[in-house]
């Protein structure tokens, strides 16, 4: 994984790119390569996921029922498999994203301190 | 996180794994194909594209064996794996399969066909609502004290352990004012298997099982019939409406399941009644939970359909026979139940009859009656238990022998989990590999077993009842058997599968791997070999002993002096009904069927008593000599029979002084007896009895009779009790033979051939009178030994099996290490040693492995054969031959299995041996 040349982006923190995924299903049904695609957008091209670990995160989230997948046309009239959220993945997404943002306004805070302050 | 959702993805990646790995591959090409696209679209060359898309996803067998582990498949799928690396791996060795199977299953097989049997006998109770409410009355007294005279009991009684003897029977009159009186249980109840009837349903002539019920009983015990109405009260009182209940079986067998059988009339002795409704399907009625009767009728209906001369049993206190059952009142103790029934009983015994002179009124007892009776349980407890440890040692067995057989396997394949373990395997994982192998055996096993204790379920009650009679035990298999059968099944999986498999795994990677060092972990594995080997052995000898002990008791009781000659004697009964042969025309129907079988072509002579002999039972009377002086009341009943002329001469009982019955004994002669050498002896000793006078209470009168002749000691109920004093009557003087005659006939023809002369004979006579029961005295005497002939089989079969596993241990042990030594051998020999030698050590070391385990078995055997000594017959549990003899089989086994092995040994070529290495 390591030798990805792509790793020169920001790698992702453990246990982000479920969140990332939720996230970018949320806004619409994608393929496998559409999450991709939008997650690399929503970034700004800075974060770029590794290939290989996507399809097994999405096997995941749809084990525990958080995404549900269909199959449909794509754009270039191929068949593909499209995902979509849940209602409990919804629930999942709101409550991921309130303890993401929790965790980072106390990470940054940690970070913000200076010495006069300790 | 949805269960659901979980439960899909998951069942479909197990289910249905061809489509779902289309389906990813369709996914992953066409994200290939999009990326590649993007970047063709980016301005890369079409072909540099594609590989680098490709090369982004990396392996696609990878990715979606990551999606199946992400669906839960992953445990599965190893499972799978395993199972079918363990499958080839059984079906490359075929002999060690069919080994390992087949005697898992016969072990397997056996428990459950006797868990099946003790499942029935011990366990199951009585298909009505709560059972474990419902109390059978008990009453105790001391031995030879019954409390009143000229009773006369019939029923259940057995020794309690305090020396006391204990009772089921009550007489009517007391169970009615019992019921009257009843404040201790929520009801009360009174029940009794009843006589065998004869039955005409449709002008069809049959024989029915029949059980008289109190108008309670149904609402009693909680049965509603599946069809009709229960009996009543208002069917319980004298002159009602004659009606009666069928078993769900009766009702099968004999009306294919009609509806239209509820107020079918039938006649059942003759008395015409009607059938009021069908019980349910596993009614068993209260008595026993293992047969049904086919016909419950109210106690009312006595004298209509059994009509007993001189006596009634509903009105008579003196003839105790009905069993009285009760119902529990929630959150009262027993102790509390039995006191106040006592003050019941008490006063019931005073109202109804009176006391012998001093004699205490019986003591009552609440015991459990979820059960009814089960007098079965009583009497198979034992001989359960006794089978059950049997079983249970032949599977222990079976496992010992698969461990070792394993464990060689296991050792064989060293090399096979050092390359596993090296190339990155956990332990856990090669342990789990392993134990797949023999769970796979073990199920499959299981599986034979099962299916040899559904075909062998039979086996057990068959041979437990008469040859002439049905099977009197359930013999069902249903899921609790099945889940013993499992659950052994997986038992015994751990046992034989975990030493071998936690053995093997224990190697380590590097050292596995290297020729010279495998040394250290095979003298480890041939210890545990031997150690197995050994105990194979014990238990063998075990067995080995028990069968012996049980087949010399077999030999022993089939050599036991009768004092008769059973040989070329065919036996019947025939019951005649009562209200038709009044006394004293039963008397004369009797001498007529005695003429008429006489005249039959073929027939030496005919005999009739009123009790077979060998049967299990044996009339008891109050006897004493004419000038008898001793106290009255505590001497023990005399076994009596009564007899037709010709029964001394049929059964060849010798005669030592006097005469036998002849045409001068009449129904109105003088009355007379014959009475055995053992009574002549206790009761006249030093004098010659022949014309003294003996006296019986008969139906409560005192009779004299003469002694005209004594005849030799003959057995009279049981083969295995010391021949008992008894005498003998003539049935021509008895006011009556109300309960029918079973006939003895002596003939040098094959019997078979001869019962439709006899039928025919018996039909000039009265048309409508059956032969019932017909056997010969040789089948009548093997079921007397049916316990023992059962045990005999069984531990037969069983050391039989025992020395086959014990061969296969001794064998596969010892060529194991002649293997191992071969080397060594080659040495011995290239200095010198003469073949014979060799051959010597190896049966040497075969010898030592099982003398250690006869030794081990013997004292086992020694310690364990005196928990049978009640079930031996002539022979001690430490008999010194039977133990020799099975010591000396064993080792003959063991030096032929250790045979082979050692010639092979003694054929090493020195020469070969050492190039080799």
């Amino acid at each position: 994984m390591a030798k990805n040349a792509r790793d020169k982006h920001i790698n992702l923190l453990q246990g982000t790119l479920d969140l990332l995924i939720l996230k970018a299903v949320s806004l619409g049904p994608l393929h496998g390569y559409g999450v991709l695609l939008r997650i690399q957008q929503l970034s700004g091209e800075e974060l770029v996921i590794h290939q290989g670990s996507l399809y097994p995160a999405l096997y995941r989230l749809e084990h525990q029922g958080v995404i549900t997948s269909e199959w449909g046309e794509s754009e270039n009239n191929r068949k593909a498999k499209y995902y979509r959220l849940t209602r409990a993945g919804r629930a999942r997404l709101e409550a991921e994203t309130r303890r993401w943002r929790r965790m980072a306004g106390i990470v940054g805070g940690i970070l913000n301190a200076t010495a006069e302050e300790a | 996180m949805s269960l659901a959702s979980r439960v899909r993805t998951w069942w479909r990646a197990l289910a249905r794994g061809a489509e779902v790995d289309r389906e990813m591959q369709a996914e992953l090409e066409h994200h290939i194909a999009s990326y590649a696209e993007d970047l063709v679209r980016g301005g890369m060359e079409r072909n540099e594209a594609e590989r680098r898309a490709r090369a982004e996803l990396g392996s696609l067998a990878a990715r979606k064996e990551e999606c199946r582990v992400a669906w839960g498949a992953r445990t599965w799928d190893e499972l799978r794996a395993d199972v079918r690396y363990a499958a080839r791996m059984l079906k490359k060795s075929p002999a060690f399969t069919a080994i390992a199977v087949g005697s898992l299953a016969l072990g397997i097989g056996a428990n459950t066909v006797i868990f099946t049997l003790a499942k029935h006998v011990l366990l199951d109770r009585l298909d009505v609502a709560h059972p474990e409410q419902l109390r059978l009355l008990w009453w105790s007294m001391k031995a030879n004290t019954f409390p009143i005279d000229s009773y006369s009991y019939w029923g259940y009684y057995t020794d309690a352990p305090d020396g006391a003897e204990i009772y089921t029977s009550f007489s009517f009159p007391m169970y009615q004012q019992l019921h009257r009186e009843n404040r201790a249980f929520e009801d009360v109840f009174a029940f009794k298997p009843f006589a065998d009837l004869p039955v005409v349903v449709d002008g069809q002539a049959g024989m029915v099982t029949t059980e008289m019920v109190s108008g309670n009983y149904y609402q009693g015990l909680g049965v509603r019939p599946q069809l009709g109405r229960p009996i009543e009260d208002a069917d319980d009182t004298p002159g009602s409406a004659p009606v009666v209940t069928i078993s769900d079986s009766y009702w099968t067998k004999a009306f294919g399941r009609s509806p239209t059988v509820i107020g079918k009339t039938i006649r059942l002795n003759q008395a015409l009644v009607t059938i009021a409704g069908v019980n349910p399907r596993g009614f068993t009625g209260a008595y026993s939970t293992q047969v049904a009767p086919d016909v419950f009728l109210p106690f009312n209906l006595q004298p209509v359909v059994y009509p007993i001369v001189n006596q009634s049993p509903l009105t008579d206190p003196k003839i105790w026979w009905v069993l009285v059952m009760g119902r529990a009142k929630p959150g009262v103790t027993d102790q509390t139940t039995q006191a106040a029934l006592q003050v019941d009983l008490d006063a019931a015994v005073r109202a109804t009859t009176k006391l012998r002179n001093g004699a205490k009124a019986p003591r009552l007892m609440v015991r459990d009656g979820s059960r009814g009776q089960n007098a079965l349980a009583e009497w198979l407890t034992k001989p359960i238990y006794v089978l059950t440890a049997l079983a249970g040692l032949v599977l222990l067995l079976a496992c010992v022998n698969l461990a070792n057989l394993l464990l060689a396997r296991a050792s064989g394949r060293q090399r096979e989990m050092s390359v596993r373990m090296a190339l990155g395997a956990g332990r856990g994982r090669v342990l789990r590999q392993m134990l797949t192998e023999s769970l796979l055996l073990a199920l499959m096993g299981g599986a034979g077993g099962m299916l040899l204790g559904y075909v062998g379920r039979n086996v057990i009650p068959r041979m437990m009842a008469a040859s002439w009679e049905g099977p009197q035990m359930k013999s069902s298999f249903d899921w609790q058997v099945l889940g013993f059968a499992a659950g052994v099944s997986i038992v015994t999986e751990l046992l034989f599968g975990l030493i071998p498999a936690l053995r093997a795994t224990r190697t380590k990677a590097s050292g596995g791997l290297k020729d010279s060092a495998q040394t250290a972990t095979h003298r480890r594995r041939s210890w545990t070999g031997k150690t197995l080997v050994t105990v194979q052995v014990t238990l063998s000898m075990l067995l080995l002993v028990g069968a012996g002990l049980f087949l010399r008791t077999l030999g022993n009781l089939s050599r036991v002096q009768l004092g008769f000659h059973p040989d070329h004697v065919l036996l019947f009964d025939i019951q005649q009904p009562v209200a038709q042969y009044q006394p004293p025309k039963d008397i004369a129907l009797h001498r007529a069927l005695e003429e008429r079988l006489a005249a039959v072509p073929g027939v030496e002579s005919v005999g009739a008593s009123e009790v077979a002999l060998l049967s299990g039972s044996a009339g008891q009377w109050e006897l004493t000599p004419a000038d008898n002086k001793g106290s009255r009341g505590t001497r023990p009943k005399t076994p009596g029979n009564i007899v037709s002329d010709g029964f001394f001469r049929t059964m060849q009982i010798p005669l030592v002084a006097g005469r036998e019955f002849d045409e001068r004994d009449t129904e109105t002669s003088a009355r007379v007896a014959v009475v055995n050498e053992m009574l002549a002896k206790g009761f006249f000793p030093g004098e010659n009895p022949v014309g003294k006078f003996l006296v019986i209470d008969a139906n409560n009168k005192k009779v004299q009779m003469q002694i005209v002749g004594i005849c030799g000691n003959s057995k009279y109920d049981s083969l295995r009790k010391d021949v008992p004093p008894t005498f003998f009557m003539p049935y021509r003087q008895m006011s009556n033979v109300q309960y029918g005659l079973t006939y003895e006939i002596r003939t040098q023809m094959n019997p078979e051939s001869l019962i439709p002369a006899l039928r025919a004979a018996v039909k000039q006579v009265d048309e409508n009178l059956p032969l019932l029961d017909i056997r010969t005295q040789n089948q009548q005497i093997a079921a007397n030994a049916r316990v023992q002939r059962l045990f005999a089989g069984l531990t037969s079969g069983f050391g039989g099996l025992a020395l086959v596993l014990a061969c296969i241990g001794i064998y596969g042990i010892m060529a194991y290490q002649v293997a191992q030594r071969t080397q060594e051998i080659g040495i011995r020999l290239a200095l010198g040693a003469i073949p014979g030698d060799v051959l010597r050590m190896v049966l040497r070391e075969a010898a030592r492995l099982s003398v250690v385990g006869i030794v081990a078995g013997a004292a086992a055997a020694l310690l364990l054969s005196r928990l049978v000594k009640s079930m031996l017959y002539g022979v001690a549990p430490n008999d010194p031959w039977t133990v020799t003899a099975a010591a000396v089989v064993l080792l003959v086994v063991a030096l032929a299995a250790g045979w082979e092995p050692a010639r092979r040994a003694a054929g090493v070529q020195p020469m070969e041996t050492l190039r080799h290495e």
